[in-house]
């Protein structure tokens, strides 16, 4: 066994480790450790994301002395790593852009306490990727959940405290719903390692038995993390977690906490079940239509929201509503085009996040449409941050959103009957998506003193704030890349797919 | 599906009305108090139905006393395992609502989510 | 060598970007009008920081000039050396980012880089009234550069990124002045755009799946073994392509966002989104019927008789509105939508004779109704007309400029021997002899009387601007009328030239002739216009080669 190959158990383990060093040092030291920690991590997934392509297979690592039906394992593929790289990416990138808003909104003495939580949440990130057990996965999934609770509630106004609680009861919701589907499952197949469910599995649907306790462990288990990631019409805490919480906070939650369950909804589908067993469940049907509806609900709320902040957290319930569509088209295809939107959704609603609050630094922290007027020249580099985000999720050809979309459209035209409505659903939010996106990006470049509104006039040169103008920059490249480069980024993902069952 | 399977298997319809009951409780209860003791009622149903699995007719629980080593003599260790590893996660969720329960009870008088955020509206935060 | 085509791509966006970012602070600090007001007087309070503003702005001009010429012959020079084609690099697999210099792109770079260019001189002079130069000509410039890389676009892919591109890089010349009319006119122009490229992107979709190459080949690439029992959908997504790309070409049912959203802007930029960027729409429309599904494919198909029963009723329609219409660059951006509208019937009845008259038409309504825009522009520069019952006697006060207007009009009614004559009789005669039942005829017959409401909408203006009815009185009576009616122009044009009339101090607002920066590229556009039709014989021989090599 290679070094290398112990490199997720590690970066598991480090981040878990850094929260509770980061709970007993200064909030200055804390902050130093956590990104050192997530820098080291992205790193260590590197190499990780680097071997196995080289051997171009997955391997399993086994925890502890236990071997396969009992013990605990981590199953790694090019799939995981690649997650895992881009997982620390964005995390990195989030925590450096929102650092000035954590110094002002939460107190002096809390922030320690908000690197614990962050390295909680990186370390189940982690693990839910890695994880080839569904009760570990379980547990990381509550650890992910508590750890974002104490993401959004660290600004200590009411507001926050509410959408942790909203947040908190939509999630136990969803975590009772999947919990009671591992025990079916559990209970159906006597395993809980993933890839000895899944022989099971196949041995049950040879025979025909059980058929109806399979269907309901496959919804339980689906429902359960369909609400935790907010699909529609789950979604009801979105706005307010989103809207309220710090910036970073914001950030991460929208582009990568979601994303994590979502990655455990697809390692269920291939890993645990089986695709073949899911497309022939139907459940998949009631997934792509509620990803249908998340996508227009979504973006019709989004433009009727007067504050952008909350406008750009319900455009995250559309783009969850992509992300279920995809897998509802019950392909291959329509997997990698998920894949990629999750890629694709994290580089640049973490970068809007981060732009628009750079807009309302320069309105008097006015996150009102109005109060916006014109402050794409009075912060420059936000401006374009946001303009290039907007484009990115219109779908504009050169960036990550345009490529998405026609992966999910040549995706949907290999499915029976559900091209029509895929493509009528995308073709409307891709409309819906524009008017909100433009309208406010034609807002941010109005001068003010000609729209006749009063408003800051304060400006924020790009030297006053390089940190934030470094990580903007990074997530347009990102985003760049993601759209110009995508065909090794798609070769990645189906590789990692095929071995990934 | 007959009456008698119900009957033959009291226990798991037992356990899934557990479960029903605390779901229901968590969505819909306004209070907040209630809202937990629902999730406590739905995880406890969780872990009823879990042990339940692992139950042995007339076996032991698994501590190997008097030497006796044989797998007949003990029921399945490993969904008590899950129960403990269950009740470890419950317990720190219960925690952490609690928690923000005396956090908006002291900020809003009230453990009524719905009022709490009527009194939010007119804050007009 | 390939490689070269990106300069003249290159240039002109890289020059815009930076003029942008460089205009962006100073933007929002200086409010513009006190500036312009400041170089148009040359005597106010702040002399010296007028004299500055003046110096920059030459600067402005000159580097905007330099780059557009450089780039222009560039352009030019890499379209007229030789067929040429580059990959810059593969957007996904198999679908590169792909340029190819066909006859197409030549004949559209050349009309595209000639009106762009000389437009651009009359903006030097007319954009000291509108304010934010700096701004301007950075989209300016970039709009260039996306539109020749459209012209020398060698697939459907990179076409319908440098389209999109187009929409939202020539966005901002709508609304460039900013109030919320303007604003509105945008987001309804962004709006149909999206609509109609949606549709288009649709299309490619398919054409994606049936055709051998997305790559731009002659007479189309569509695999008929594959398209198979799957006409049906194909055709409607070549109904949808049509519908879509026929948005920016002002085609019904996607026409509405055209009168709105061209009066809006500044003159220069309202010449240009009608002349060139309408045209962009029939670029893409040729390149999907003609280079990529194949013009037999739809022939006598549901497709072909919508698609010509779509461009007669919008020919028609166009000019009724037009003819209604009291806003002088309302009724030309009508006139537009009609004009367009011509070419594409042309191109619909799949005919050689209609095509060349369809290409011929491209041509020649892109310098008429630049020159007509530019006329448009003047009027409001000079004495802050924009309605077309204030022009009455403005043939005394610019006789120069009314003239350059009589004779683009009479090219685009189609009077012999100006240009609009031949491209109709072209589009006329295509039509006669297509096999296209009823419309060969009914064809002309629109065409004609479309013809006749032209000449109803112009001339008009030609003959009150010489021989006005009642001379003072009347003038007195429309100054009042005019401001009852408040939406006629932009409030700020308004005010702007009433603030140059207060200066100035004379009664008549003026009565010198018209500066000859924006006189000079006006007489050019009139000039092209009279002269292609007494000398087209080149450029039938062209557009016929092009015509041949699809039909």
């Amino acid at each position: 066994m290679e070094l290398v190959q112990n490199f997720p158990f590690l970066t598991i383990i480090l981040a878990l480790f850094s929260g509770p060093l980061c709970s007993i040092l200064k909030s200055k030291a804390a902050k130093w450790v956590n990104t050192i920690v997530i820098a080291l991590i992205l790193v260590m997934s590197v190499a990780v994301l680097i071997f196995t392509i080289q051997t171009g297979e997955a391997y399993v690592y086994q925890m502890g002395h236990f071997s396969a039906p009992w013990g605990n394992e981590i199953r790694v593929g090019i799939l995981e790593a690649l997650m895992a790289v881009f997982f620390c990416v964005v995390m990195l990138l989030c925590m450096l852009g929102g650092r000035r808003e954590l110094a002002e909104e939460v107190e002096e003495t809390k922030q320690n306490l908000y690197y614990v939580m962050v390295g909680l949440l990186l370390s189940s990130l982690l693990a839910l990727i890695y994880t080839n057990d569904l009760f570990t996965a379980y547990v990381f999934v509550e650890i992910n959940t508590i750890s974002a609770c104490g993401l959004i509630m660290i600004r200590q106004n009411g507001r926050a405290i509410e959408a942790a609680t909203r947040y908190m009861i939509m999630s136990l919701l969803g975590s009772g719903l999947l919990l009671m589907g591992i025990c079916y499952l559990y209970d159906l197949t006597g395993h809980l390692l993933m890839s000895n469910i899944k022989e099971q599995v196949a041995l049950l649907q040879q025979s025909g038995e059980y058929h109806i306790p399979l269907l309901i462990a496959i919804t339980l288990m689906s429902v359960g993390l369909a609400i935790k990631s907010a699909l529609f019409p789950f979604h009801s805490w979105v706005p307010d977690a989103y809207g309220y919480s710090t910036l970073s906070s914001a950030a991460i939650l929208s582009s990568l906490v979601s994303k994590g369950y979502i990655f455990l909804v697809i390692k269920i589908f291939y890993r645990v079940i089986g695709f073949d067993v899911i497309r022939e469940s139907k459940v998949i049907n009631v997934l792509f239509v509620f990803g249908v509806l998340g996508m227009i609900f979504g973006s019709v709320n989004a433009i009727r929201e007067n504050n952008i902040r909350r406008m750009i957290a319900w455009s995250s319930v559309a783009q969850i509503g992509y992300i279920y569509m995809g897998f509802g088209l019950g392909t291959t295809a329509g997997m990698i085009a998920s894949l990629f939107r999750i890629l694709s959704h994290a580089a640049t609603k973490s970068m809007l996040f981060i732009s628009a609050s750079g807009l309302t630094d320069v309105s008097n922290h006015d996150t009102d449409f109005f109060g916006l007027t014109g402050s794409g020249y009075r912060n420059k580099i936000a401006g374009i941050a946001f303009t290039v985000g907007s484009l990115s999720m219109v779908g504009i050809p050169l960036f990550s959103g345009f490529i998405s979309k026609v992966l999910f459209a040549s995706a949907a035209y290999d499915t029976s009957g559900k091209l029509i409505p895929a493509m009528i659903a995308l073709a409307l939010s891709t409309l819906l998506n524009s008017i909100y996106f433009m309208k406010t990006v034609i807002r941010i470049y109005t001068p003010s003193h000609r729209a006749g509104i009063a408003t800051d006039t304060r400006t924020i040169a790009i030297r006053e704030q390089p940190q934030k103008t470094v990580v903007l920059v990074l997530f347009i490249a990102l985003n760049l890349v993601l759209g110009l480069g995508s065909q090794p980024i798609v070769d990645l993902l189906t590789k990692g797919l095929e071995m990934f069952g | 599906m007959n009456i008698s399977n119900l009957i033959n298997n009291y226990e798991e319809a037992v356990a899934m009305l557990l479960f029903v009951i605390g779901f229901s409780n968590l969505l819909l209860q306004p209070n907040l108090i209630k809202k937990i003791i629902g999730m406590n009622i739905m995880d406890t149903a969780v872990y009823l139905f879990l042990a339940l699995k692992g139950y042995i007719e007339g076996h032991k629980a698994p501590i190997v006393v008097d030497g006796i080593q044989s797998v007949d003599a003990y029921v399945n260790p490993i969904p008590s395992g899950l129960v403990l590893t269950g009740i470890v996660v419950s317990v720190s969720v219960s925690a952490l609502m609690l928690s923000l329960t005396i956090r908006l009870y002291r900020r809003y008088h009230t453990l009524n989510l719905d009022e709490i955020s009527t009194q939010l509206k007119k804050e007009g935060l | 060598m390939g490689i070269w085509i990106l300069i003249p791509i290159f240039l002109p966006v890289v020059a815009g970007v930076l003029l942008l970012l460089s205009s962006a602070k100073a933007e929002e600090e200086t409010p513009p009008r006190c500036a312009s007001a400041a170089e148009r007087a040359g005597h106010s309070k702040n002399a010296a920081r007028g004299a500055g503003a003046a110096k920059s702005l030459t600067r402005l001009h000159c580097i905007t000039a330099a780059v557009l010429v450089v780039s222009a012959v560039l352009a030019l020079f890499a379209a007229w050396s030789g067929d040429n084609s580059y990959t810059w690099f593969e957007l996904m697999e198999g679908i590169p980012i792909y340029f190819q210099i066909d006859d197409v792109g030549r004949l559209f770079v050349t009309v595209f880089s000639i009106a762009w260019v000389l437009v651009c001189f009359y903006a030097f002079t007319y954009m000291k009234h509108e304010g934010k130069e700096q701004r301007f000509f950075g989209f300016y410039l970039i709009v260039y550069g996306v539109l020749v890389a459209l012209c020398f676009s060698g697939n459907l892919v990179t076409l319908y990124l440098f389209y999109e591109l187009m929409t939202l890089t020539s966005m901002p010349m709508v609304l460039h002045s900013g109030t919320r009319e303007s604003i509105m006119a945008a987001l309804k122009y962004l709006f149909y755009s999206m609509c109609g490229a949606y549709l288009g992107l649709f299309a490619i979709f398919f054409l994606y799946k049936y055709c051998d190459t997305l790559t731009f080949t002659a007479g189309g690439t569509l695999n008929l073994a594959l398209a198979e029992g799957h006409t049906g959908i194909l055709l409607a997504a070549v109904m949808a392509a049509l519908i879509g790309f026929g948005a920016k070409a002002g085609m019904f049912p996607l026409h509405a966002w055209l009168p709105t959203a061209h009066p809006v802007a500044p003159a220069p930029a309202s010449a240009v989104l009608s002349g060139i960027i309408a045209k962009a729409g029939v670029l893409a429309i040729i390149r999907v019927v003609f280079y990529t599904v194949g013009a037999d494919f739809i022939r006598g198909t549901w497709v072909q008789t919508a698609w010509m029963s779509l461009a007669l009723l919008t020919v028609f329609m166009g000019s009724m509105l037009a003819f209604r219409e009291k806003v002088f660059k309302k009724r030309l951006a009508y006139s537009t939508v009609s004009q367009v509208s011509y070419i594409l019937f042309g191109l619909s009845v799949l005919s050689p004779t209609a095509m060349e008259g369809a290409l011929l038409h491209v041509v020649f309504h892109a310098f008429i109704k630049c020159a007509l825009f530019l006329t448009a522009g003047i009027f409001i520069f000079q004495a802050g007309l924009s309605n077309v019952d204030q022009l009455e006697g403005i043939g005394k006060k610019m006789p120069k400029t009314l003239w350059c207007f009589t004779f683009a009009s009479l090219a685009l009614i189609g009077i012999p021997p100006t240009s609009g004559f031949i491209s109709k009789w072209y589009l006329a005669q295509g039509a006669l002899e297509a096999e296209v039942g009823a419309y060969s005829w009914a064809g002309p017959a629109v065409l004609l009387l479309s013809a006749l409401l032209t000449a109803g909408y112009l001339l008009p203006i030609v003959t009150n601007g010489f021989f006005p009815k009642k001379k003072e009185q009347g003038e007195a009576v429309q100054k009042e009328g005019a401001s009852a009616h408040g939406a006629t122009i932009t409030a700020y044009a308004a005010g702007n030239a009433s603030a140059a009339d207060a200066e100035d101090g004379s009664s008549a607002a003026a009565s010198a002739e018209v500066p000859l920066g924006m006189l000079i590229p006006l007489a050019a556009f009139a000039a092209l216009a009279v002269l292609l039709g007494i000398f087209p014989n080149p450029l039938i021989r062209f557009v016929g080669q092009i015509a041949a090599s699809v039909l």
